[in-house]
């Protein structure tokens, strides 16, 4: 006989997920249904009493304005190529890792400081370094002889987006080694020996050992860092505000503007919603193409 | 360490931080000659938030409402929050939004008025009164800092323009002139003459950075050129695509290849670095400048003066702008509205006080009354006495040159220009022409084509 204060399984596990239901309600359900709600309204935060129904106003002002249009643009470029090194870099720097040397715990536990750093004070440390007259980039490409000139880092359009791409690269970039490298640690040696038999150099071994066990991890880290990446808003906004002129604003950038600055909550909604569709859209698309989880299904 | 060397060097007889440390160590008596009737003591305990640009001023204000609480209300203690020049419009609304604004606000005029004009201001008319309505400085009226539909709202705080500071070591060096003289032409030659002889160093320097600062300068460009955003005269119709927008788009275009290079991410602190640090000979600026040249480049500080903006060559105007910062009351979710009225009077019928405030940044805020300004007192600052000229254009000879986006040419109140600078809408237009390389009529336009949507999407506010 069970004892009378015995739950049933279902139960325990309902009270488990219980309070993740919960706060999920309130911190992600809620604000995006609020975001959905809000999106066809004309808000002024100052002014609530005067919020009207719009209908898809919001929407075609967006898909109207050629801001949104270039903040999509330089969303994309950013990252794209953001991912592109994080990921090149990322795998790289984890194969390094991945050896078997003396101290090597310590530049892994190294390797996490920008990711544990606050991005406001990456962001602020960044204008400095990359500050044309005094900053430690343009001092050391001088004392170096590569450059005669300063660089204005965050000054000229084409230069402040890399500027952005190489904070956003150096930030999360360990992230991406973290994973490669928990993925490396598990691929079985007698791959790599059978390969060695098999005579295939370190090239071919990389190619068609490494990469192939690494397939499922990376096409998972590429899926969340492009949501996190074009989602982004505090590295664009703490570096460059957007700027020079509009030429670093992505669709974060542009939401918070119409928001806040132009207090139109309804139009920084609809650009929210329409860039969740898309993520949501490229992430299927992505997941369907690379074949995650055909191993999986086949067996 | 080096601030107060040069403090000695200087002969200031003390620093900014002593200032304000020996206020709130003694508590200096506040004269009282022109206070109005004290209230009943208030029982409300609790922090009054009081938010003001960055600056030692705001701490002194803040002192000074502090000895008024310590006598009539000793359960409250006011502490200013300074808000960051860029941040100041975004953390208003969008604190004012989350229903937490601040017990007062001092603020610049564009921002004030908007927020008058949309209702969120409790009205001083009685205030006023209190104060003396006679007392303010020949040249200015109240409704210059912020009046609405016959009620004043807004509470003299300072004034406070922008002028062209030089380096006269280096115009002196290189036989420019006399700045005072200046018009467009001779300014751009100056700044050309400078970039080509001294090396390492800018002509000119403005701020041409998505901000405030750029809204700022060009702002008086503009002005000066007769040109104006709105026209007040005319149900604010846009006025903004015209000849005069071209010309002072085109004078920033031709000052730009002797600006510094990364004047198009400058905003406010960056124009005060380049010219304290001699990266530039001549820069738009109020009056920190020079009281951050005298803590840290003393030579720098000598040899810099202000003069008033050098003329547009048509129009023969020298348009700055003017803050013309006020003190503001929001109406709603503000459980300390009647002690900040009496607060605020208190700190505005002390002239002790008022003349610490000016001192506490020389030359940056410029006294609003009479009595203030005339005071003996007020010259006692070792700026006064070495450069009275400069001091004397800002507190004095920049008034008749005043204007803003909030009273373009003083020519009526304008309750869409806190919105403009929130849309940097006047910065973007500079940056159309000096990064994209569009051509300064077509940047007219599109500035036009934004402020048109503003004047549509905010009709509300124009009565």
């Amino acid at each position: 006989m069970r004892p009378s204060y015995t739950l049933s399984d279902r139960t325990v596990g309902l009270l488990f997920i219980a309070p993740f239901v919960t706060a999920a309600l309130f911190f992600m359900i809620y604000p995006v249904a609020e975001a959905i709600r809000m999106a066809f309204y004309s808000y002024n935060p100052l002014r609530p009493e005067l919020s009207t129904f719009v209908g898809l106003a919001n929407f075609e002002y967006i898909f109207r304005d050629p801001l949104f249009w270039d903040s999509f643009w330089q969303a994309t470029v950013w990252t794209f190529l953001s991912i592109v090194f994080q990921t090149v870099f990322g795998v790289g720097i984890a194969m390094l890792l991945h050896q078997a040397l003396a101290g090597m715990a310590i530049f892994r536990g190294l390797l996490l400081f920008p990711y544990i750093v606050p991005t406001v004070v990456i962001a602020l440390i960044w204008r400095w370094i990359f500050n044309p007259e005094i900053g430690v980039v343009n001092h050391a490409l001088q004392g170096a002889g590569l450059i005669n000139e300063p660089i204005y880092w965050l000054s000229t359009p084409s230069m402040a987006m890399a500027s952005t791409i190489m904070l956003n690269v150096w930030k999360y970039m360990p992230f991406v080694v973290i994973c490669v490298l928990a993925r490396l640690q598990t691929v079985p040696l007698e791959l790599y020996d059978a390969a060695k038999v098999d005579g295939a150099g370190i090239v071919r071994r990389f190619l068609d050992v490494t990469l192939p066990q690494l397939k499922e991890v990376l096409i998972v880290v590429i899926v969340f860092r492009t949501i996190w990446t074009f989602n982004k808003f505090e590295e664009i906004y703490l570096l460059t505000k957007g700027g020079p002129g509009t030429s670093t604003f992505n669709l974060a950038v542009y939401s918070f503007e119409q928001s806040i600055a132009n207090l139109r909550l309804g139009v920084g909604a609809a650009t929210g919603v329409v860039m969740m569709v898309m993520l949501s859209l490229g992430s299927i698309i992505y997941l369907r193409v690379s074949g995650f989880g055909e191993d999986e299904r086949a067996s | 360490m080096t601030s107060k060397f040069n403090r000695q060097i200087l002969g200031l007889p003390i620093g900014r931080r002593q200032v304000l440390t020996g206020m709130a160590a003694t508590g200096v008596a506040a004269s009282a000659g022109l206070a109005g009737p004290a209230l009943a003591q208030s029982k409300k305990t609790g922090v009054v938030r009081v938010w003001g640009e960055p600056g030692p001023y705001g701490g002194v204000a803040v002192a000074a409402m502090n000895e008024w609480a310590q006598k009539n209300a000793p359960g409250l203690k006011f502490e200013i929050e300074s808000i960051p020049w860029d941040g100041v419009y975004i953390k208003l609304m969008t604190d004012l939004a989350a229903k937490r604004p601040p017990a007062l606000i001092s603020v610049e005029s564009p921002i004030a008025m908007q927020l008058m004009a949309e209702g969120l201001l409790a009205p001083v008319d009685d205030l006023v009164d209190r104060i003396g309505r006679n007392r303010l400085v020949d040249g200015v009226q109240w409704g210059y800092w912020g009046a609405w539909k016959g009620k004043q709202y807004i509470v003299p705080a300072h004034h406070q323009p922008h002028l062209l500071l030089v380096r006269m070591d280096i115009v002196k060096e290189l036989g420019l002139g006399d700045p005072d003289t200046w018009d467009w032409n001779d300014l751009l030659n100056a700044a050309k003459a400078i970039s080509q002889k001294k090396p390492d160093m800018a002509g000119f320097c403005m701020a041409l950075g998505r901000n405030l600062c750029t809204d700022y300068h060009f702002a008086a460009l503009l002005h000066s050129a007769g040109g104006r955003m709105f026209d007040a005269a005319n149900k604010f119709e846009v006025a903004f695509d015209s000849p005069q927008t071209v010309e002072a788009l085109t004078f920033v275009k031709e000052l730009q290849p002797y600006m510094p290079k990364g004047a198009v991410e400058y905003s406010f602190l960056q124009v005060v670095d380049a010219h304290v640090t001699g990266r530039t000979a001549m820069s738009f600026y109020w009056g920190r400048t020079l009281g951050r040249a005298a803590e840290e480049a003393k030579p720098v500080f000598e040899a810099t003066e202000a003069f008033n903006h050098a003329r547009n060559p048509t129009t023969k105007r020298r348009s700055n702008w003017n803050d013309f910062q006020g003190w503001c009351i929001p109406a709603q979710n503000n459980p300390f509205i009647d002690e900040v009225r009496q607060a605020l009077v208190y700190q505005q019928t002390s002239k002790d006080w008022l003349i610490k405030y000016c001192h506490s940044l020389m030359p940056n805020v410029a006294p609003t009354y009479k009595d203030v300004a005339d005071a003996p007192e007020l010259k006692e600052h070792p700026f006064y006495k070495s450069k009275p000229r400069t001091v004397d254009t800002y507190f004095k000879a920049s008034l008749a040159n005043s204007s803003s986006t909030a009273n373009e040419l003083l020519q009526g109140v304008n309750p869409l220009a806190g919105i403009v600078h929130g849309r940097s809408v006047l910065a973007q237009t500079v940056q159309k022409v000096v990064i994209d390389n569009m051509k300064p009529q077509d940047a007219a336009k599109w500035g036009a084509k934004e402020l048109s949507d503003i004047r549509r999407e905010n009709m509300r506010l124009l009565g």
